[in-house]
């Protein structure tokens, strides 16, 4: 390739992943957690001693949330769980309603509902994930979500570019880990390492991400330009699993919800059951889709629609279902990384990991190119200190959002333990990325580094404190307490080797606080190979 | 800022190509809708990256805005809006 035109390769790579990065170092952080969402739900539970069952089940949570709430008989979701089942139903206002859900432990004997202080540490993780944290203030468009897209489609064209400039020394650069007299290069090597090594990961990843996040926008375009007004009722019917409830106003009397479990499990027997939508609760027109997974498959999701009798409608699985479903089903399981257990999870985990490595180390090369291309300057000076500040503080703070999730409940705060999980985690983020705009960026990220394996070392032990073997008697809670020493090790091993870098080579003058025209220009490793390449 | 618009003007064109493709191919363009989404996220992103090549800042803008009126253009021969497969 001609020198000019990889010089604008690199220059465009750089600037996508510049106004990308850090959106998706806090997407890739969060959505590494995210990846054990499940898991993190029983986590956040609050342990005080061994509690009674509630009594009924889901069948007593059913017939008290839709004698007690109407909606709830037009469309319901019921999260099964031996334990403590769950519900989610759309409750209708005057400004427009909201989505609302209910526990068989709210309910107590007399069946009046009382409101139990509940965590929302998994939600916020997920939010946070897909889209910022940033609240969709009831407009049609979820903004938080829509820009992630927008991010996920800048990030898709940075990859290709990153490619592109990549593709003819991939095989030299795979195993060019190595340190060559200043940190930059370290920076440059595992910048490029990383990419290589996780680029099919990051293709799925931007993919899927950009279609469900600009589903919306995507599918009005669509309407308004290609296929018209037709195009909603399209969607709809291509993707519900059976048609609206048309109610000839005949009631019924409901089946021991654990029956209609077991008819869906005698239709498909190694289905694992996620959740069932009810529509139509005691109407003899309604109907049940009993929705899980079929271990085996990469598009692993199966629905079993049922009549209020039992009676199998509709099978939606691999092999026996249309077109659109079988393209649908990747996208999702490719994205979340539950289709094919632990070890892809733990994997998706890692790669996780290492995405919000990449993203660090892109925005920092493009703040030291940047600064040795024009010159010292303060734009570059304040691009990497806020980088520092946000990818600290997003760390940071999502280890003391699980600290307050732990440590609240056994408080007599325990009612505002949801809302402090967000603004112990707004708060750090904002002190910290201050902090970071007026300290020396190396004795900013040396201390950070120390400090970030430790709160990621303290919520084991805090859940350990408070609720003693409960924290790794409980599978779910083990796992977590594993996957939050693992990102400790893994904050460990980057202090350990920003240390010896830093102990190593001179550190670029942005990172000392110096950025004045006494330090000279350098050309980035790329431009040094140009010019190495050009004719005298 | 140019990045910006190329992205932006890039949408609606991969929608339109997207649309093309749909009345080019022998099936109902309802039965592979998912699809069509994936594709044409894949090609606005194809797409971002090419108008963001060219040096000039005018070029890649106006290439965008006459693609985006061509592929308009054929959408109208087709019988894809309001219509059938």
């Amino acid at each position: 390739m001609k020198p000019d035109r990889l010089r604008r390769y690199i220059d465009l790579h750089a600037w996508l992943g510049m106004v990308s990065g850090l959106a998706l170092f806090v997407a890739f952080f969060a959505g590494a957690i995210n990846v054990f969402h499940h898991e993190l739900h029983h986590w956040q539970e609050p342990y005080h001693g061994e509690e009674a069952v509630p009594p009924g089940g889901m069948d007593r949570l059913l017939t008290l949330v839709t004698n007690q709430h109407p909606d709830a008989r037009e469309r319901l979701f019921l999260l099964p769980d031996e334990h403590d089942p769950g519900v989610m139903w759309f409750e209708s206002g005057e400004e427009g309603g909201e989505w609302l859900t209910a526990h068989a432990s709210d309910f107590n004997e007399a069946g009046v509902r009382e409101e139990q202080p509940r965590s929302g540490l998994a939600d916020f993780i997920n939010q946070l994930h897909y889209q910022l944290a940033i609240p969709s203030g009831g407009l049609p468009v979820n903004i938080g979500m829509t820009l992630m897209g927008l991010i996920s489609v800048i990030y898709g064209a940075a990859l290709f570019s990153g490619l592109i400039i990549h593709w003819s020394k991939i095989r030299k650069e795979f195993f060019a880990l190595k340190h060559e007299g200043n940190l930059r290069r370290y920076w440059k090597n595992l910048h490029n390492v990383i990419g290589v090594i996780s680029f099919p990961f990051h293709l799925i990843m931007s993919v899927t991400g950009a279609a469900m996040g600009m589903f919306t926008v995507v599918a009005i375009l669509l309407g308004v330009l290609v296929f018209g007004p037709q195009l909603r009722a399209v969607i709809e019917e291509e993707t519900a699993v059976w048609p609206a409830v048309e109610s000839q106003d005949e009631s019924v009397a409901m089946a021991p919800m654990a029956d209609y479990l077991s008819a869906a499990r005698h239709e498909l027997p190694d289905m694992r059951i996620d959740w069932v939508e009810i529509r139509g609760y005691g109407d003899a027109a309604g109907w049940l889709d009993v929705a899980g997974s079929l271990p085996g498959y990469i598009g692993h999701h199966v629905h079993v629609v049922l009549d209020p009798t039992m009676a199998p409608l509709k099978v939606i699985e691999p092999g026996a279902r249309s077109f659109n479903f079988d393209a649908l089903s990747p996208v999702y399981a490719l994205h979340f990384g539950d289709y094919g257990g632990l070890g892809v999870k733990l994997l998706y985990f890692a790669m996780g990991l290492l995405g919000s490595l990449l993203f660090v180390s892109g925005n920092i090369l493009w703040c030291e190119r940047r600064s040795d291309r024009i010159g010292p300057g303060r734009s570059s000076a304040f691009l990497l200190r806020l980088t520092l500040g946000l990818c600290f503080g997003v760390v940071i703070g999502i280890a003391f959002s699980f600290l307050a999730s732990k440590v609240l409940p056994h408080t007599p705060w325990a009612a505002l333990v949801a809302t402090a999980e967000r603004v112990v985690f707004a708060a750090i983020l904002l002190v910290l990325t201050v902090w970071s705009l007026r300290a020396s960026p190396l004795r900013f990220s040396g201390l950070m580094t120390r400090l970030a394996p430790l709160t990621y070392l303290a919520v084991p032990a805090v859940q350990i404190g408070l609720e003693g073997s409960h924290a790794w008697r409980e599978p779910d809670n083990l796992l977590i307490n594993l996957v939050l020493l693992a990102v400790a090790g893994s904050l460990w091993v980057v202090r350990r080797q920003f240390r010896k870098r830093v102990r190593q080579a001179e550190p670029h003058p942005l990172w000392v606080g110096k950025v004045s025209q006494e330090h000279p220009k350098h050309l980035t490793e790329t431009e040094i190979d140009n010019a190495a390449s050009l004719p005298d | 800022m140019r990045h910006f618009a190329g992205i932006l003007l890039s949408l609606p064109l991969a929608m339109m190509l997207m649309g093309l493709l749909a009345a080019a191919v022998p099936a109902p363009w309802q039965s592979w809708l998912v699809l069509q989404l994936v594709l044409g996220v894949v090609v606005w992103m194809l797409l971002s990256l090419l108008v963001a090549l060219p040096e000039k800042a005018w070029l890649p803008v106006t290439a965008l805005l006459v693609a985006n009126l061509a592929a308009w253009l054929a959408l109208q021969t087709t019988s894809l809006y309001g219509g059938g497969a």
